[in-house]
């Protein structure tokens, strides 16, 4: 006989979505300011030891749950989500923020973060995602899985609010047989939670945790209903005659017995993160810290799905309106925060900007873990994104042309040749073994070449005066004769003579159009 | 960890047996023969070797470009940071990294810019071409930092200079030779050949670090 699976939801939970989203833009502000004041002090603190910590866990569990907190309308003026202390401190949602303070004296009031609220949504449906394939984005800060086929539940959902605990939210977990009762266990639970359709503790709940209408309400307790297991005491069909479709729909999920469909979505797979600067930045150290806490959290979401990271965008909005934007290449694409926020550092110490910042956003680019053949015999760069990072300082130190691997040009115009910037496999080039006879000493070229006075005798250099070598011409080998691009304007033409001087040593002097030119010493 | 007294028996025994074979994972290879065969298989690792040449045309170039082009056909990555941006590619090195700096003291911070790096097995510091006034003006301290730095993440520092300037260098080399003007057409292995490489000082581990 075939084994019948029985269908298994869950759902994550996080209460006050908007107000733990309002909550962290103000600790990443706090920070800022925490900065502007300790550097008008002239105080050594180190704010980052304050805060980082504290960033998701103590800091948020003693506003979120010990202090009042609410949390205002886009106005300003009404509050809309409130915490347990506030609520136990008597304030309603609709108060106004004069009659919420008079209240609760010591009320924290936040107002709205829209873009953390989009940013952390996509969170938790990133990490979801890496739990179960079968999500549902059923509410701001609700996400509903299908786990009937998942294994070990109770564990991988540990992990994932585990996970959501470090970007700094504070979720709860339900699991139930279907994505009502689910959801009522994840709002009672701590923080993972499963019931079944008799469970009493479902029965005992409040009419109000299924959110009906104010006016369904209102007549339920008129008649003395109050929990969801005295409205499934009184039969169905009276419900439904009496308050219609809106009551048997509420009778029936405060029974269990919804049949809801859950609509699967695909998590967005951007990922980037931004914050608006309430005071202006002047100094680095506050963006520095935003950047890590930024890249801490988009690298734990890029792990969920697997990927690393092969490029950070980065813009920054400056006050008088200018747009900085960059990308800066991650030759070894890893979540390695370290290397992540070292290849950034470099970028912003260097950075000069005309006004201070009021924005800014971070988005990274993901890339598959690539594999790579290593041989045996071949010497290898220990850490690729390390020497980059000395790669783009010796470029700050040299120029770019100052650095890189010299490429002949196919021309033969002397000192010819190219300077091209190693690639992230550059040291696997295999070397053909060129069986070209060598012939000479080498050249140490003078650049640029040194003006010189050569005087002939029968077409002949037998003296040169310049500032580096002077004296006179031993023996003289010559002329060789070059040119080239005859036919436009870049036409070049050389006469190259080599000489022996009395100090021993062998030169390569060079005739052009209009000068003599001491160009190297055969070394 | 020390070893079981059967493998430390061993190790003596070989030791008795093989003296003239030295501990070769100390020794990076250049791969040029000259050179390492002087050495007794390459330069040593983590510590600075200092190549002296003396004369204006002494087949400095050659040993640039052998050490250059034996490291290509062994797939070692190289590092040459040119003091006077002298240095003449005659053919394409596509695993040499070439630092192209105007003076000493350019040269001085890429070189500790790449040593901390500790990326490439092999640097080579080329002052050949700087004037005596400016390397004059370099700090012992400096060599003595590069020295720890080199100590820590066992690379490996050839300088090429002029006269003794490297303090810390653990082993200074020089090159006695005069090219002659008939060699600007002769094959280069027979210019070698006439080379006199001479160990002019060595200095024992402990020396180099407590000097």
């Amino acid at each position: 006989m075939p084994k019948i699976e029985t269908s298994c939801f869950t759902v994550i939970y996080i209460p006050f979505y908007f107000l733990q989203c309002a909550h962290q833009k103000r600790l990443l502000q706090r920070v800022e300011n925490a900065y502007a004041s300790s550097r008008q002090l002239s105080l050594d603190v180190t704010v980052e030891d304050h805060y980082s910590d504290s960033f998701s866990s103590s800091v948020f569990a003693k506003t979120c749950t010990d202090i009042p907190a609410a949390l205002l309308d886009d106005d300003g003026i009404h509050v809309i989500e409130l915490n347990l202390a506030a609520e136990e401190a008597g304030i309603q949602p609709g108060a106004s923020t004069s009659q919420a303070i008079a209240r609760a004296p010591e009320l924290v009031l936040y107002t709205r973060a829209l873009t953390h609220e989009r940013q952390l949504q996509d969170v938790l449906l990133q990490l979801a995602y890496s739990y179960s394939p079968f999500i549902e984005n059923s509410a701001p800060g609700v996400c509903t899985i299908d786990i009937t086929k998942t294994r070990n539940q109770q564990n991988g959902l540990r992990k994932l609010l585990a996970q959501l605990r470090a970007v700094g939210l504070k979720a709860q977990a339900g699991i139930g047989p279907n994505p009502e009762i689910a959801l009522q266990a994840a709002k009672i639970a701590d923080p993972v939670l499963e019931i079944s359709h008799d469970c009493n503790l479902l029965q005992s709940l409040p009419l109000e945790s299924l959110d009906p209408s104010p006016f369904l309400l209102d007549i339920l307790k008129s008649w003395g209903v109050r929990t969801l297991g005295a409205l499934t005491r009184l039969p169905r069909d009276e419900i439904g005659q009496r308050l219609g479709l809106e009551g048997l729909s509420l009778w029936d999920r405060a029974g269990g017995r919804s049949t809801k469909v859950l609509q699967f979505v695909q998590p967005s797979e951007t990922f980037e993160e931004s914050i608006d600067f309430e005071q202006r930045l002047e100094t680095l150290e506050p963006l520095l810290f935003i950047l890590r806490r930024f890249l801490e959290r988009l690298s734990l979401r890029i792990e969920s799905v697997y990927l690393l990271i092969a490029e950070l965008h980065l813009v920054l909005i400056l006050e008088n309106g200018e747009k900085i934007v960059r990308s800066l290449q991650i030759p070894a694409p890893t979540r390695d925060v370290e290397v992540l926020y070292g290849t950034a550092v470099q970028y912003l110490e260097t950075l000069h900007t005309t006004a201070p910042v009021t924005s800014f956003h971070l988005e990274i680019k993901p890339s598959k873990p690539d594999g790579h053949q290593f041989d045996l015999f071949q010497g290898k760069l220990r850490d690729p994104n390390r020497f980059f990072q000395t790669l783009a300082r010796l470029a700050a130190l040299v120029g770019t042309e100052g650095v890189g691997i010299p490429q002949q040009i196919n021309t033969h115009r002397p000192d010819s040749l190219r300077i091209q910037t190693p690639e992230f496999d550059w040291s696997w080039h295999s070397v053909k073994n060129t069986s070209r006879p060598k012939i000479g000493p080498g050249l140490r070229r003078y650049r640029p070449g040194i003006i010189a006075s050569v005087e002939l005798d029968k077409d002949k250099p037998v003296s040169v005066q310049s500032d580096l070598i002077s004296g006179k011409i031993l023996e003289a080998r010559g002329p060789w004769n070059l040119s080239g691009n005859w036919w436009d304007r870049a036409r070049w033409e050389i006469r190259e003579w080599d000489v022996v001087l009395e100090d021993g040593g062998i030169y390569r002097l060079a005739q052009g159009l209009s000068q003599w030119e001491v160009v190297g010493v055969y070394d | 960890m020390p070893g079981s007294p059967k493998i430390i028996q061993l190790r003596k025994f070989l030791a008795e047996r093989f003296p003239q074979q030295k501990a070769t994972h100390l020794l990076a290879p250049t791969g040029w023969s000259p050179l390492d065969s002087l050495l007794g298989g390459g330069l040593p690792k983590g510590s600075i070797t200092q190549l002296i040449i003396p004369h204006i045309s002494a087949g400095g170039a050659i040993v640039l470009h052998e050490i250059i082009e034996a490291m290509h056909q062994h797939s070692q990555c190289v590092a040459l940071i040119d003091g006077k941006n002298s240095f003449e590619s005659s053919t394409d090195y596509p695993l040499l990294l070439w630092i192209r700096c105007q003076n000493v003291a350019q040269a001085l911070k890429a070189t500790d810019l790449l040593l901390r790096d500790s990326n490439l097995p092999l640097s080579i510091l080329d002052f050949k071409q700087n004037s005596d006034t400016e390397l004059r003006k370099i700090p012992g301290t400096t060599w003595y930092r590069f020295q720890r730095i080199i100590e820590e993440n066992r690379s490996t520092l050839l300088t090429i200079t002029r006269h003794p300037l490297v303090s810390s260098a653990q082993i200074s080399i020089s090159l006695t030779h005069q090219l002659r003007f008939d060699d600007l057409a002769s094959f280069r292995p027979e210019i070698i050949k006439l080379f006199s490489l001479e160990i002019v000082r060595r200095r024992f581990e402990l020396e180099y670090r407590y000097a």
